[in-house]
């Protein structure tokens, strides 16, 4: 066998160039139909339909009937039964944990409120409480986790998964997070910044599904964004590409945690717009700032339109260098809708070129604040080789 | 609606001067404490610090020896369980008090049934159940499961959803995190920023500092019996708030 392989020539080869060509864009789009999967691979229909039903014979990927545009199809997904992956997205202020199949349908989450200021050590104990617990949860025993994706937000060096950025989240600093989960749970560990998760998920799974240049804002307790460019997440030299909420937005304005004065997080995250309204409103926290504004209080509207309009200066010099195809938003402060959105389009359309047919559409995430934990299964899942059985083919 | 009108909200409720003295223990001394709808207050302390004293006035089983609780701008005393219910305050105890064989529904309405005539209106109870745990966002694995078979977490659930069946203005959790694990925990603390969000005052009285800085808006530090320091909970670290518990150091600048 190993023999006729070796000497099979083109065939063979192209043949099995193929299966990991089809693999791979199963994995890719989460699950896909067969004509879809023809055009993405460039392979004929036939080809395709073969190869899958070896494939599903040979117990690596499953097919369901389906409809697109009205016709009957086939969605082609990985087997269920390969296994489970999970996502991790530590937040400033909430820790979300996912686990779903290889196919990325969602099977048990779980929503951990954490405290201000939240370090490594406790929160990476959690962290692996809540993924034994909850893979518990679904029957499963550990051993099925295939492997384990985690966001983190700050830059995070994407050759040794640690934050570089150390007073962005100081209590993380150093922290060697795919060493100390992969010890304790035995699985490979992926870690990235939450950001360039959220903007993975949107591109594959959500409102940029399908385009190449994302720019993906996130605006809550921290401003933060990821960029996909010519399909591909910007990481830069040391993780720190799309920084945006540590860009100067008032000159020698106050200090940032990061070290900088003035920058844009200072002046829009949460803690910038609790701190104008305190005054009048007391104590709030950013959900109900966004869900007055949506009420109509007038301050509240003012500072949630005043922050579109500081995110457009800051972000419009990101649409001139790069063109992309849509600026995703997401976070509480998305949630306020066109009182945030239309201010961003007018400072970003009043500030970059015009371009034909028209300027870059702003949209909000579609994954409703599942972003970047849906990213962390994204990168848990590519993460895997997903392999054929030895001997399952004939 | 104008920016004043929503600064002019006052507390839902609020304690003034309230002290409690076992025999010789002064185990309260001329406490005040506002709670506002919306709004997370957590109030930690060392054991002793009268944390559970508090608990007790506010539920109104034990009877201050001196102090007031000011509802809607007048001043009432607190003398029983059943005045304080009346006033909107309601109390989750640190035991729960479900009785672990009967179903959901049955813990919900108990001492509360709804009646159709001489008879028990099951269906309306079951829908109002449904309704209130799917605003809570409560799973549990059946309504008619005995409390018996049910987590932690979800009896914590079904608990506080009882308190809110009489639609309380403050409800006070004692305790609510002890002895939970982490999913139980996490599942615990949403469902405390959810109440807070559909308009709920919230006492929270732990001594788990972690889990009070993930939820809480406003941090009471109670030591010896006496108020030793409020903190704003985003902007406090676990240090001075640590240090109030303790006395080790005068609080911090950030202690009002």
């Amino acid at each position: 066998m190993a023999g006729e392989r070796a000497s099979g020539g083109s065939q063979t080869s192209l043949r099995e160039a193929n299966r990991a060509r089809i693999i791979g864009a199963v994995q890719h789009r989460g699950s896909i139909t067969q004509i879809e999967l023809a055009g993405v691979t460039g392979l004929s229909t036939a080809t395709v339909s073969n190869i899958v039903k070896e494939l599903v014979a040979a117990g690596v990927l499953q097919t369901s009937p389906t409809s697109r545009s009205g016709r009957r199809a086939q969605e082609v997904s990985l087997a269920r039964n390969l296994g489970l992956v999970v996502g991790v997205d530590v937040g400033e202020r909430e820790m979300r944990v996912a686990i779903a199949d290889v196919a990325l349908k969602v099977v048990a989450e779980q929503r951990l409120p954490l405290p201000p200021g939240h370090r490594a050590d406790s929160g990476l104990d959690r962290a692996a409480l809540l993924v034994e617990e909850l893979v518990e949860s679904v029957g499963a025993p550990i051993g099925e986790v295939l492997a384990v994706g985690v966001g983190l937000p700050a830059p995070v060096d994407p050759r040794t998964g640690v934050v570089t950025a150390p007073h962005i989240l100081p209590g993380w600093a150093g922290a060697d997070v795919a060493a100390v989960l992969g010890d304790r749970l035995h699985v490979p560990v992926v870690v990235d910044n939450s950001a360039n998760l959220g903007a993975l998920a949107e591109t594959r799974l959500g409102a940029a599904r399908g385009m190449t240049n994302v720019a993906w804002v996130t605006l809550a307790h921290g401003v933060g964004m990821g960029l996909v460019v010519e399909g591909r997440v910007v990481h830069g030299r040391r993780g720190a590409a799309g920084e945006i909420g540590h860009v100067i937005d008032v000159e020698d304005g106050p200090e940032c945690r990061c070290g900088l004065h003035g920058c844009l997080e200072g002046s829009i995250g949460s803690a910038a717009l609790a701190a104008r309204l305190a005054p009048t409103h007391g104590h709030l926290a950013l959900r109900d700032i966004v869900g007055r504004a949506l009420a109509g209080d007038a301050a509240c509207t003012r500072v949630v339109g005043d922050a579109g309009r500081r995110l457009g200066r800051s972000l419009a010099p990101v649409l001139t260098v790069l063109d992309p195809d849509v600026v995703v938003v997401d976070g509480d402060l998305a949630g306020a809708g066109e009182v945030m959105l239309t201010p961003l389009r007018e400072e970003l359309n009043a500030r970059t070129v015009p371009i034909d047919p028209g300027p870059v559409p702003v949209e909000v995430s579609a994954l409703a604040g599942q972003a970047r934990v849906r990213g962390a299964l994204v990168v848990a899942l590519d993460e895997h080789q997903v392999g054929i059985p030895i001997g399952a083919l004939t | 609606m104008s920016d004043e009108a929503i600064l002019a909200e006052p507390a839902a409720i609020s304690l003034r001067g309230v002290s409690h003295s076992y025999g010789a223990v002064r185990a309260l001394v001329d406490v005040d404490l506002d709670v506002r709808g919306h709004e997370v207050v957590a109030v930690v302390g060392d054991n002793g610090a009268g944390k559970s004293t508090l608990v007790g006035v506010l539920s109104g089983v034990l009877v201050p020896d001196a102090g007031e609780v000011v509802v809607d701008g007048r001043e009432t005393q607190l003398t029983s369980p059943g005045l304080a219910r009346g006033l909107g305050i309601a109390t989750v105890f640190q035991d729960l008090a479900l009785c672990e064989d009967l179903d959901v529904v049955e813990n919900l309405f108990l001492g509360q049934e709804i009646r159709r005539g001489p008879m028990l209106d099951e269906v309306a109870m079951e829908r109002e159940a449904q309704r209130l745990l799917a605003q809570l966002a409560v799973r549990v694995p059946s309504l008619r499961a005995p409390v018996a078979e049910l987590s932690g977490g979800q009896r914590q659930a079904v608990a506080i959803a009882r308190a809110l069946l009489g639609e309380p203005r403050v409800l006070v959790l004692d305790e609510p995190t002890a002895s939970l694990g982490v999913t139980q925990t996490a599942e615990v603390l949403t469902l405390v920023e959810r109440v807070r969000d559909s308009g709920f005052g919230v006492v929270l009285v732990s001594h788990n500092l972690a889990d009070v800085q993930a939820v809480a808006d406003r941090v009471v530090v109670l030591r010896r019996g006496r108020l030793n320091g409020e903190f704003d909970a985003d902007v406090a670290s676990y240090e001075q708030i640590v240090a109030a518990i303790t006395g080790v150091a005068p609080p911090g600048e950030a202690a009002r």
